[in-house]
């Protein structure tokens, strides 16, 4: 059953983001981009990450996403326009294609062949607890600086939306 | 209870941490407060930036005064220690003068334009570069650099109405954002491979176990390729010479001195740190699986060779002192070559030099920008002696940046290829080095040939320049000058600051 829903969930996240990438209206990216999104909440929540996958769907889907569709929605000259993906040279295309190429394959080997660390595994009631707790504790300086981070991009936001 | 001890433990380790952290805290204030003052004080445009250079100062008197510390803070998040105070000390030096810069800066004191993000991002900057210098967790690292990053890129688009400003910022995010991304999913395979974020543990675990080359060769480089990017080494160097272009003077300048030395420092910290053997004591670093050394010395040579080669085809000056940077970190790629600490004691010598040699030439551009309005070399033509005080400056920095004596340029180069000449394997690696130096010659004299020795009879007009900016430019000139003679307390202060802390 949860291979089953694993294959499913993958076969979403695979199949939309190659949507995102290959089609030409700007319109269907963004829109195959909530199924990824919803996929990979979706793996989540079968690893158990309840919270990342709440947060996934609730920031990516409701914010992010929300926002690249009226951003694409208002700038109208895009809608209806065709992003063009021909006009790349062909010497870019064939470097491009062969580093891809390279880079998947050393990856497929990394995930095949490479003994992983695996922890004890606890199956966990929620990992809200869990997670606030070390925010608090251990990760006290990142989830600090994180806020700090955000403050910063805010006032740079902020500074590229004003008129002048 | 036992989740009570470990939070009482944690609050009294968070008392001893801020504690050691103070110069952060500064900044931190800093940066709030001068966002606060903007806004208060709307009339005063410049009000950020004083509240800026106080806080700088502030910030430099609390790491001046600081007990030589040598612990980690926050959970062994970040690491106290001398290798970071020094680098701190540099960033803050090159953050202050480039705040100063700034206000003599005509491009940015446009008519309509408010300044206080400009100054308070500046100095959210160097609060992320301090940051940088001191991690100790990949996590951390992480995050120092986002927060580096987003706030360079707004403060290269700082001047928006100029098409190539914008077209510099847009560029920086996009390349930035994929670097980023390399450099995360590297550090989420190294977490995969030795379960941990801290460093001391990663280098414990790869002591101990038996681990697949492949599979720790392939993370390291994302991660590599994440710094190098940040400190533009060839070929993670695209964006460099458009963004440097682009930028306002005084932020490319911070660029390529600040950032590149936060960027540096978290280099040597991470192979140091996580893969140097700490079983074998004394100078030399017995580096764990991977042959970092060959690693370095192939990115070094790509790096300054393509610098140098393309730096003899530019026109324009900050697209020129773009590739000399690019160089420039080359160089630096070679001190760290040898792991050893006479290696990095040689970079930490050459930052210090670079600079003033570095901010100097900025500072030079950005006076001559705000007379003529241009950065061509060829409008550079008959300086010289429209300007000649601040001609001669730019000839010192121009020397002291191509490496020759008796300037500071000279001994920042001299302690590198002293310390490669020790080890006969690289010996090959200061020849190229020596024969990058003399490329670079070519394109420096270019500026100076512009400057004295051409339409010199029509330069009949001379540049006025305020006593302040006049000052500015000679106290970057005579530390070049002075530094290449008297240099022994760099030295001194640079070997005793390569101590990082090790666990």
């Amino acid at each position: 059953m949860e291979d089953l829903l694993f294959y499913l969930f993958a076969f979403v996240v695979i199949g939309s983001a190659s949507v995102v990438v290959l089609s030409k209206n700007i319109m269907y990216s963004a829109f195959s981009l909530l199924f990824t999104f919803f996929g990979v909440a979706g793996l989540y929540v079968l690893l158990f990450a309840d919270f990342v996958a709440l947060t996934q769907i609730m920031v990516y889907i409701g914010g992010i996403l929300v926002l690249i569709i009226f951003g694409v929605l208002l700038t109208t000259k895009i809608t209806g326009v065709d992003i063009k993906s021909g006009t790349t040279g062909k010497v870019q295309l064939i470097t491009a294609s062969v580093v891809v190429v390279i880079i998947a394959i050393s990856l497929i080997l990394l995930f095949t062949n490479v003994e992983w660390v695996n922890q004890e595994f606890v199956q966990p009631n929620t990992t809200i607890d869990s997670i606030g707790f070390a925010f608090m504790t251990k990760y006290l300086l990142p989830f600090e600086i994180a806020a700090v981070l955000l403050l910063i991009a805010l006032v740079g936001a902020t500074l590229i939306a004003r008129r002048k | 209870m036992f989740e009570q001890d470990i939070i009482n433990k944690f609050v009294t380790n968070v008392g001893e941490s801020i504690q050691l952290m103070q110069p952060e805290v500064a900044l931190l204030i800093t940066f709030v407060l001068a966002l606060v003052f903007d806004l208060i004080f709307k009339k005063t445009r410049s009000i950020a930036g004083y509240v800026a250079i106080l806080g700088f100062i502030v910030t430099g008197f609390l790491l001046c005064t600081a007990d030589s510390a040598n612990a980690g803070g926050f959970a062994q998040m970040v690491a106290i220690d001398p290798f970071s105070n020094f680098f701190k000390l540099i960033i803050l030096l090159a953050s202050l003068i480039v705040v100063v810069m700034s206000l003599f800066s005509k491009e940015l004191y446009t008519e309509s334009r408010t300044l206080g993000e400009y100054y308070s991002l500046i100095a959210g900057m160097t609060l992320a570069m301090f940051l940088l210098s001191s991690s100790n967790n990949l996590i951390m690292m992480y995050l120092s650099i986002e927060m580096m990053s987003l706030s360079s890129y707004v403060l290269a688009g700082y001047t928006k109405e100029i098409k190539r400003a914008s077209e510099a910022s847009l560029k920086y995010v996009i390349y930035g954002a994929i670097s980023s991304g390399i450099m995360i999913y590297g550090i989420s395979l190294i977490f995969g491979l030795t379960g941990t974020l801290n460093l001391y543990e990663i280098n414990s675990f790869l002591a101990n176990a038996d681990i697949n080359l492949w599979a720790l060769l392939v993370p390291t480089l994302m991660i590599i390729a994440g710094i190098g990017y940040k400190i533009s080494i060839v070929p993670f160097h695209f964006w460099t010479p458009d963004v440097y272009e682009g930028a306002p003077v005084t932020i490319t300048a911070l660029l390529s001195v600040a950032s590149k030395a936060a960027g540096f420092a978290m280099l040597i910290r991470f192979i140091k740190v996580g893969f140097v053997d700490s079983m074998f004591g004394g100078d030399f670093w017995a580096v764990l699986h991977l042959d970092w050394q060959h690693i370095i010395a192939l990115l070094s040579v790509l790096t300054m060779t393509l610098g140098n080669l393309v730096a003899l085809w530019q026109t324009n000056v900050k697209r020129l002192l773009a590739y000399s940077s690019i160089a420039h970190a080359g160089y630096m790629l070679m001190g760290l070559t040898v792991m050893n600490d006479a290696g990095v004691a040689a970079v930490l010598i050459y930052f210090f030099v670079y600079l003033f040699m570095n901010l100097g030439a900025f500072f030079f551009v950005l006076l001559i920008a705000n007379k003529t309005g241009s950065e061509d070399i060829e409008d550079y033509q008959g300086l010289g002696y429209k300007a000649p005080a601040i001609s001669v400056c730019m000839v010192i920095f121009l020397v002291s940046l191509t490496g020759l004596p008796p300037t500071a340029g000279f001994i920042g180069k001299l302690y590198i290829f002293t310390a490669l000449l020790q080890n006969p394997d690289f010996i090959w690696l200061a020849v190229v080095g020596v024969i990058n130096s003399v490329i670079s010659l070519a394109f420096y004299v270019k500026v100076f040939r512009n400057m004295y020795l051409r339409k010199v009879d029509e330069a009949k007009e001379t540049f006025k320049f305020s006593i302040p900016s006049i000052v500015l430019m000679f106290a970057l000139a005579i530390p070049t000058l002075l530094f290449g003679i008297y240099f022994s307390p760099i030295v001194n202060w640079a070997e005793q600051s390569v101590g990082i802390f090790l666990r």
